[in-house]
């Protein structure tokens, strides 16, 4: 299974952590896998993008224009944003909780709600509203749980391994409901 | 046993698994998680140091007593610390050394792109550069082994994308070395002349026998596809950008970039029609082999600047005529609107940098999260180059305006953490020929904690975390040094804070602010979040200026006029858009 799963998203909305459970879930399925997500300036609210490329052999984190299978957009401005890395006809997995950059809350440019409607042209979404579904799991946090839960479902990795490696990345507390919302994720599609 | 691991948490590892002893660093992206790492590993000594050349000087005396040491920092970082790293690399290594530069092709988040293989050359180091979290993690081992091997001190040059990609890193146990202790021996240790010259035959000497080793050394690999005529000299990431291509071309992999083997290059220069050199930044190989006679051929395919990607190394192969058909046609990316970062819901930041941009004084910046205020959305303020820069800055230009006539005032923005890495020299400057008709308005940004980097300790922390052992007083620094004009201030009260900034900039004189708000989001504030009373707003659109996630304009039923909004779910209830609305619209909630 050679799968190039990319993530994009807001600064402050857990990628890096997302990233990491994905490439490990991954590796204890016994994958080849390498990661990449941009930290630093981006932290603040800016933009961010990861990307986990698994299989039997992997040389470059990095996923080549139109090689994306997966894309999981924590915010969906920034799923259009890096739509380009995407296969015609891959999977895009989109949160739809908005977050406005600075020229949209400065009014200076709309929020390009149209463009990102045409995502739906060329890939297939899912759209998804993961803090309800985190909620109704009982912690909003777990929003990104969700996600994960549907791309497992894209995948063919067992889901006792996802649950295992969520078990051990999450505080011990939010276990429960991180369970709880990757189910709702995962049985969402 | 293996597990993924970042480039930054291999380096961590690799040193752990070679007894290393003393480490030290000052953050900075992309190497801040090492020393993160390292925190977490017992029989470490490690540490944040209050800047690189402390750091450096840490990991020296660690060196000079026999044990094994690692420093590391950002690529700019190295430039702090040069002066002690140019005269300590003349003494031949004791202990195991290695500096770990952190590159940033692409400058994702620093500002410059400076390619610090020159700076290893230039100081007689071999250079390391990985381009997996394995070699980082196998890099560091033999760094330090050869370190000791040919008493010199090593450099491991890696790339912000290798310090965060992650893979997996097969682990190895901790091999517990002995510090060799320190032996007195002014003429190795004592660098002055007549100890220096012969230093520097040391040094050549050096060199050409690590160039000799680098000959047949594993870390170099070479990969030979039969009747290729194209020979490609690579290293890090470029090695595995370049096998996403598959191509019958034979391929010279260096783990070590510095000294690379003459003998070795020119054995290959009699194989190969073609020698392309791909590398990102400087043509720092290039240049190598080209003083050693190789006629090879490397930027004028490939950019000098940002980061190669498999598309690009793909264009620059097609320009080369090394193959004729392409599989990707370029890196195209989507066209739209901007997402630059900005100060955190509830950054104590933001009432300073609005009272200053209605203030509309020339501001003198600096390095830190406050940097994001030159920024679009603020432009409030007008210089930024280097840590700790502003201070000096600051004086100079008010001297050239008060040789020139010019009355108006000039503002300096520092943070604590760059204060202590190396403000505090230029503040310590102040008071040396002070003329009556200077105005100064230093304003310290005390959040006491390093937060750009992710809220790391530094010498103020101590103020809010009772964890932490340095709670150094600025303003008693300060007040020692002889400024005595120093007030400070909780900018949360804005008014008062407005009244203070703006008297200091009408005074003559060298003025000191320094706000104690902490970091918001290593300290998060949690009050009842503010709302809009559209009845009331005016649509005047002083919030939205502030530039917090969560304020912007919107359509209200039964309202025509756009008026303003706080989304309840991003507010942490800091209360300074309610303090600058002019007609008291931004209610809290209970």
């Amino acid at each position: 299974m050679n799968k190039n799963i990319i993530l994009a998203g807001v600064g402050g909305q857990g990628l890096v952590l997302a990233t990491k459970i994905i490439s490990e879930t991954a590796f204890r399925a016994g994958l080849e896998v390498k990661t990449n997500d941009v930290i630093g300036l981006s932290q603040r609210g800016g933009m961010v993008w990861g990307s986990v490329r698994m299989g039997e052999k992997v040389y470059s984190p990095n996923i080549p224009a139109k090689e994306g299978d997966i894309l999981v957009g924590l915010e969906p401005l920034e799923a259009f944003r890096w739509s380009h890395l995407m296969k015609d006809g891959g999977h895009i997995i989109l949160n739809t909780k908005e977050v406005y950059p600075t020229p949209v809350l400065l009014e200076e440019v709309d929020y390009p709600h149209e463009e990102i409607e045409g995502l739906e042209n060329r890939y297939k979404v899912v759209k998804i509203n993961a803090r309800e579904e985190a909620k109704e799991a009982g912690n909003i946090k777990a929003a990104n749980t969700v996600l994960i839960g549907m791309l497992a479902k894209l995948l063919t990795i067992p889901n006792s391994i996802w649950e295992e490696t969520i078990r051990d990345n999450v505080p011990p507390k939010a276990i429960d409901v991180n369970i709880q919302a990757f189910y709702r994720g995962y049985n969402y599609l | 046993m293996k597990a993924v691991l970042t480039g930054n948490q291999a380096i961590a590892r690799g040193f752990y698994e070679a007894g290393g002893l003393v480490a030290a660093s000052y953050p900075g992206s992309p190497t801040v998680e090492i020393m993160e790492t390292l925190k977490g590993y017992d029989g470490i000594y490690a540490e944040f140091s209050p800047n690189e050349k402390v750091a450096l000087e840490v990991a020296i005396g660690g060196s000079l007593y026999g044990s094994r040491a690692m420093v590391s920092m950002k690529h700019v970082g190295v430039n702090i610390a040069m002066d002690p790293l140019m005269t300590f690399t003349q003494s031949p290594i004791n202990g195991g050394f290695v500096l770990v530069s952190g590159d940033d092709p692409g400058m994702a988040s620093s500002q410059n792109e400076q390619d610090n293989r020159i700076i290893g050359r230039f100081a007689n180091m071999g250079i390391f550069y990985p381009g997996s979290s394995q070699e980082a993690k196998d890099f560091i081992k033999i760094a330090l082994e050869l370190s000791e091997r040919f008493k010199t001190p090593m450099m491991m040059d890696i790339t912000s994308r290798v310090c965060h990609s992650r893979g997996v890193v097969e682990l190895g146990e901790r091999e517990e070395i002995k510090a060799k202790g320190f032996t007195r021996d002014q003429e190795k240790y004592t660098m002055l002349p007549p100890n220096t010259f012969k230093a520097q035959y040391f040094m050549k000497e050096r060199i050409k026998e690590l160039e000799e080793y680098a000959y047949d050394a594993s870390f170099n690999i070479l990969e030979e596809v039969e009747g290729a005529d194209t020979l490609i000299v690579t290293s890090g990431l470029m090695y595995y950008n370049l096998k996403e291509l598959n191509l019958p071309v034979s391929i010279y992999k260096l783990g070590m970039v510095y000294p690379i083997s003459t003998r070795r290059m020119k054995e290959l220069s009699q194989k190969y029609k073609n020698i392309i050199v791909l590398e990102e930044m400087m043509p720092f190989i290039e240049n190598e082999l080209k003083l050693k006679g190789i006629d090879c051929k490397g930027k004028e395919y490939f950019s000098f600047t940002g980061e190669l990607f498999t598309e690009d190394i793909e264009e620059g192969l097609y320009k080369a005529g090394v193959i004729q058909e392409r599989k990707y046609k370029g890196r195209d990316t989507v066209k739209t609107v901007a997402r630059p970062p900005m100060f955190c819901s509830g950054c104590p930041h933001r009432p300073v940098f609005d009272i200053l941009k209605k203030l509309n004084v020339t501001v003198i910046g600096d390095i830190g999260c406050y940097s994001m205020s030159v920024l679009p959305a603020w432009k409030a303020s007008h210089v930024m180059y280097s840590m700790g820069a502003t201070v000096g800055i600051t004086k100079g230009m008010n001297k050239a305006m008060r040789k020139s006539g010019d009355k108006k005032p000039i503002v300096s923005i520092i943070g604590d953490g760059t204060f202590f890495h190396s403000g505090l020299p230029g503040f310590i400057d102040l008071i040396h020929q002070v003329d009556e008709e200077d105005n100064m308005t230093f304003i310290i940004l005390n959040n006491s904690t390093t937060a750009m980097t992710g809220g790391q300790h530094n010498a103020a922390s101590g103020r809010f975390n009772n964890k932490d052992d340095m709670q150094v007083d600025i303003k008693s620094l300060l007040n020692a040094m002889g400024i005595e004009n120093i007030q400070e201030v909780d900018q949360f009260e804005y008014k008062k804070a407005r009244d203070i900034i703006r008297q200091a900039t009408r005074e003559k004189g060298i003025s000191v602010i320094i706000t104690t708000r902490p970091c918001a989001l290593k300290y998060k504030i949690k009050e009842p979040h503010f709302y809009v009373d559209p009845e009331i707003c005016i649509s005047c659109r002083t919030c939205v200026k502030v530039n917090c996630p969560p304020i912007r304009m919107k359509k209200y039923e039964g309202i025509d006029e756009l008026k303003s909004s706080i989304d309840p779910e991003e507010c942490v209830g800091c209360s300074v858009c309610s303090q600058v609305c002019p007609v008291g619209a931004i209610k809290r909630s209970q």
